[in-house]
């Protein structure tokens, strides 16, 4: 195991148990939410889903994926090979904007953007490093899931991802704005919204990466490894604060 | 109306004379040339742009176009073809310029299959397209700025995700020897100076719509892991360059250069290529180290990864980081390829030191910023050449002459490089201007002559205006005759790609054996056997593949695959993929065969534009001719020895003979015939040639 790897399971499991003491305190909070309460005592840190429709009025439960995609940008080639695959092996389509990875709006000029001395920054104009945005698949609090006045963003069952039932969703567009990292999409032409549910855990953007900067593993918390996307958004969801590190 | 997946169904047509901007239909105009890339432009420059139209005039068009695959996972399908008038060329007849990147897939993402663009505007515009949302917009504050700021701020308007392609001063200044850039290392050379003489900046275009695939998602998954299953490195090497644990055999030359303990040496932390087993598809990208090919065992320390275009896994673009290169005022950091590290040939460096890399991410940021092409290297060659003649010296006036800082060219200092780009850039002097103007008006001007620069070995000037591109030196006859047959350097790389593929030469001959009908289609470089009619068959195939590709697209610096990496295949490749991606993508089933029609009807078309050009049949006499070089060897080695490149001129004449009968074009004129245009689906071009007494 790399060095770099060490650093990111030690930060995971010292956010993760910072984590669920907090979970518990924000009972009252989570309330009304999509999540139901259960007993947390035995649960386990990369855990299998659990009881996620417990009964009302008891602690609340952490239903978190199994996986995570963890992506390396100093391997990253900008191919967009990934994004490709999401869409045209899940919707027959190529579509990026939609995809539940994001190569297309760091390419040239990183997360931020467009910025004075962009030759020092990020992407193909500055310092040429990509990096790619993956679905953090939050553990709790679920921005995505938790904005939706739905109930639209569910559980999968076999990989614990949260995804989107269609036949709830609307395409109202709110869970974009809640995603701190602007992972979900409604798509243009379906009108009805996108997100990473790691396609029953052989995901196509992993299978398609030519340089290896992609690797499903376990769940941990990727929240300090990646770049926030646009703060602004990310402070709008206060709670996520709380947990994520998001500056 | 069928419809079809691939296609975004429409082309977009923008009137910058009139500031009309309208659609048309892909399919209904446009299939039967596969709707896009040159297909598409040659198309509208037959139907629209008449014979003695200059490249600036108003009325000439510059079309930019992709075609059904680009958008998609195809493998390396990121190539925007764009077709006008060649301005480098004598006559200006028509050309294309060909940039990779993703800016192809961008407009397919914006809904369009390709951009027209004719008229001119009164004041600089740059075009603003957000899917259906297409507008002219002002550009006078873009005007007079390099490609980067141009790009950037661009991008600031319509958003960081946008694609961009846009002209630097050089094109501004109707330099000929100019190019359109996009995402920061890719350029269509030669054309930069047909957008700059319609005032137009820059296009832009940001998309959110989708690229459709007709095929069942699984059979479309299985295509593309059976296509990268047979995938070399960069030009299709498909043994390595030194012996690895997995491969029977190995290539001194090969662009396959990763191993074990070969690095991106300034990746942070530093990466590994490993020993790139064929087998592993999550490690195509590091088969090609192009740092170590392109600047020698130096380049790996300075490479921070591999970089290329739309949805390439093979990645032939270098990342480089070479911080000392900052005291010349530019960033360290440089992307490009091959010869688009060309600022460096501005001096003569050597190979493999920091003095050469210094020189090529200066004058790739000089190069690319204020777009500025290179004629596939001859611009630097002209420069030492006319330097050790002592042309400039006798052409120049001595103030001029001495405003020129020669010590520093001599020291091989990179603000040598500096000095030069600006003054070609910016027309300064005689000297900037006679040196954009290409090799053909520069001997012109400067009263050079023609005969001994077609003599020079080093020059390898071919005809009409450009260099040898894989002539002799890749495939003898087959090299050069794919050589005569543009209006620019031919580009070609269906043959190189074979014949470079590092296998013995007798596998080799047995692949090519299957296609061209005998193993004599295929010589081992270096010693050649006279010429056959198996080599015309190789000629004609492989251009009209390279009009495929184009026109698909596909990366004809990597495609067509005859071999493969696969011992347990006979390294056999497959030369259906084209048909296959193109039939899974569109859902319109083609036949190799058929798609080669197709092909071959787009590479007829691009020799009657220049027949009408030309105002004459006689392409033999006064375009398909050979350059003085090839006749003589250096070291005074016959035709057909070993060790020599060297062609025999009634060997060649044969090969011509060969090569028009190969493709139904008359023998004594090279003109294709009534015949040949009709059964080809020419009629009416055939007609029009022939109302004009160009059908031989
Ligand atoms: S909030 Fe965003 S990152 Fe978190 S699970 Fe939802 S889509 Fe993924
Ligand atoms: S777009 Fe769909 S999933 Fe997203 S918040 Fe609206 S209804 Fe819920
Ligand atoms: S497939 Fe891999 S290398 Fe290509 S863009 Fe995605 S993460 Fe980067």
């Amino acid at each position: 195991m790399s060095e770099q790897e060490k650093r990111v399971i030690a930060d995971s499991e010292g956010n993760v148990s910072n984590l669920l003491g907090k979970a518990i305190s924000r009972r009252k909070f989570l309330k009304g939410g999509i999540f139901s309460a259960a007993g947390v005592a035995g649960m386990t840190l990369f855990g299998a889903l659990g009881a996620y429709a417990a009964t009302e009025g008891k602690v609340p439960l952490l239903v978190k994926s199994k996986g995570v995609i963890l992506a390396e940008p100093s391997r990253c080639v900008g191919c967009r090979r990934c994004e490709l695959a999401c869409t045209e092996f899940k919707e027959g389509k190529s579509h990026p904007f939609i995809a539940r990875i994001k190569i297309y709006r760091n390419l040239n000029f990183g997360p931020k953007g467009v910025q004075y001395g962009y030759w020092r920054k990020e992407g193909k104009y500055g310092n040429s490093r990509i990096i790619q945005e993956t679905c953090k698949q939050c553990a709790h609090p679920v921005p995505c899931a938790m904005s939706c006045p739905n109930g639209a963003i569910e559980a999968d069952p076999v990989t614990g991802a949260r995804e989107i039932n269609s036949s709830k969703c609307v395409g109202c567009g709110i869970c974009t704005r809640a995603c701190p990292w602007e992972m979900t999409a409604v798509d243009p032409e379906t009108k009805k919204a996108t997100k990473c549910n790691l396609c029953d855990g052989n995901p196509m953007c992993v299978d398609a990466c030519p340089s290896g900067a992609l690797k499903y593993i376990s769940w941990r918390d990727l929240t300090k490894e990646v770049a926030v996307r646009q703060a602004s958004i990310a402070a709008v969801n206060d709670s996520c604060n709380q947990c994520h590190a998001t500056k | 109306m069928a419809t079809y997946g691939g296609w975004a169904g429409k082309v977009l047509r923008v009137d910058l004379g009139t500031g009309k901007i309208t659609a048309e239909n892909t399919i209904e105009k446009y299939k039967d040339f596969l709707g896009g890339g040159t297909g598409i432009g040659y198309k509208v420059m037959w139907d629209e742009v008449p014979a003695g139209t200059k490249a600036w005039d108003p009325e000439n068009r510059i079309i930019f176009s992709c075609g059904p695959l680009a958008g998609t996972g195809a493998p390396a399908n990121g190539r925007t073809a764009i077709t006008s008038l060649w301005p480098l060329h004598k006559k200006e007849l028509v050309g294309t310029g060909h940039m990779g990147g993703h800016f192809a897939a961008e407009l397919k993402f914006a809904g369009w299959d390709a951009i027209i663009v004719q008229g001119k505007a009164a004041r600089p515009v740059w075009i603003s397209i957000e899917d259906e949302k297409v507008e002219i917009k002002d550009a006078s504050h873009l005007w007079g700025n390099g490609i980067y700021r141009t790009t950037a701020e661009i991008c600031a308007e319509l958003g960081s995700s946008a694609q961009v392609a846009a002209i630097g001063q050089a094109g501004e200044n109707l330099v000929r020897m100019s190019n359109i850039m996009t995402g920061n290392s890719h350029s269509a050379g030669g054309l930069g100076s047909v957008m700059g003489s319609k005032n137009l900046k820059a296009i832009g275009v940001k998309g959110s719509k989708s690229v459709k695939i007709a095929a069942d998602k699984n059979e479309w998954k299985k295509l593309n892991d059976y296509i990268l299953s047979l995938a070399g490195a960069n030009n299709q090497w498909v043994v390595p360059k030194t012996p690895q644990p997995w491969a029977e055999y190995s290539d001194k030359g090969s662009r396959w250069t990763a191993s074990k303990g070969v690095y991106w040496g300034a990746a942070d932390p530093p990466v590994e290529t490993g020993t790139c087993d064929p087998h592993d598809k999550h490690s195509i990208a590091y088969r090609t180290h192009k740092g170590i090919f392109d600047f020698g065992d130096i380049g790996e320390k300075y490479t921070v990864r591999m970089d290329g275009c739309h949805s390439c896994p093979i990645r032939c673009h270098i990342v480089l980081n070479v911080p000392s290169a900052e005291r010349y005022g530019v960033s360290g950091y440089a992307t490009n390829t091959c010869i688009g590290w060309w600022g460096r040939g501005i001096l003569k460096t050597k190979r493999n030191t920091i003095e050469d890399l210094e020189a090529a991410v200066v004058g790739k940021h000089m190069t690319d910023d204020l777009g500025l092409w290179c004629n596939y290297g001859l611009i630097g060659r002209t420069l030492h050449y006319l330097y050790e003649k002592g042309v400039f010296k006798s052409v120049l006036s001595e103030t001029e002459y001495n405003s020129i800082p020669w010590d520093k060219y001599l020291k091989n200092d990179p603000e040598f490089i500096i000095d030069f780009c600006r003054r070609v850039a910016f027309k300064k002097g005689e000297f900037g201007i006679a040196m954009g103007e290409g090799i053909d008006r520069l001997i012109e001007r400067w009263k050079l002559d023609p005969e001994e620069i077609s003599k020079d070995h080093y020059l390898v000037y071919f005809s009409n205006g450009f260099p040898k591109h894989h002539a002799s030196e890749n495939g003898g006859q087959v090299g050069m005759l794919i050589n005569t047959q543009y209006n620019r350097d031919s580009q070609c790389h269906s043959h190189s790609n074979f014949l470079s593929s590092g296998l013995p030469l007798e596998i080799n001959k047995k692949l090519g054996a299957e296609i061209f009908g005998s193993p004599d289609a295929i010589d081992a470089n270096g010693n050649y056997t006279p010429m056959n009619p198996y080599k015309a068959k190789f000629a004609k195939w492989a251009l009209i593949r390279k009009e495929l590709h184009d026109s698909l697209p596909l990366c004809n610096w990597m495609f067509p695959w005859i071999a493969s990496p696969l011992k347990e295949r006979g390294y056999k490749g497959d030369t259906s993929i084209e048909a296959q991606l193109y039939s899974a993508v569109t859902g319109d089933k083609k036949t190799e065969a058929e798609l080669d029609l197709i092909g071959e009807r787009i590479f007829n078309l691009h020799r009657a534009l220049t027949i009408r050009g030309m105002g004459t049949k006689e392409m033999r006499k006064e375009h398909d001719y050979f350059p003085e070089w090839a006749f003589h060897d250096e070291n005074g080695k016959k035709p057909f020895e070993p060790g020599t490149n060297v062609m025999d001129r009634d060997d060649m004449e044969k090969a011509l003979d060969l090569f028009y009968a190969e493709l139904g074009w008359d023998k004594d004129t090279g003109a294709p015939t009534k015949e040949t245009l009709e059964k080809l689906g020419l009629k009416e071009v055939a007609a029009e040639l022939g109302a004009k007494g160009l059908l031989p």
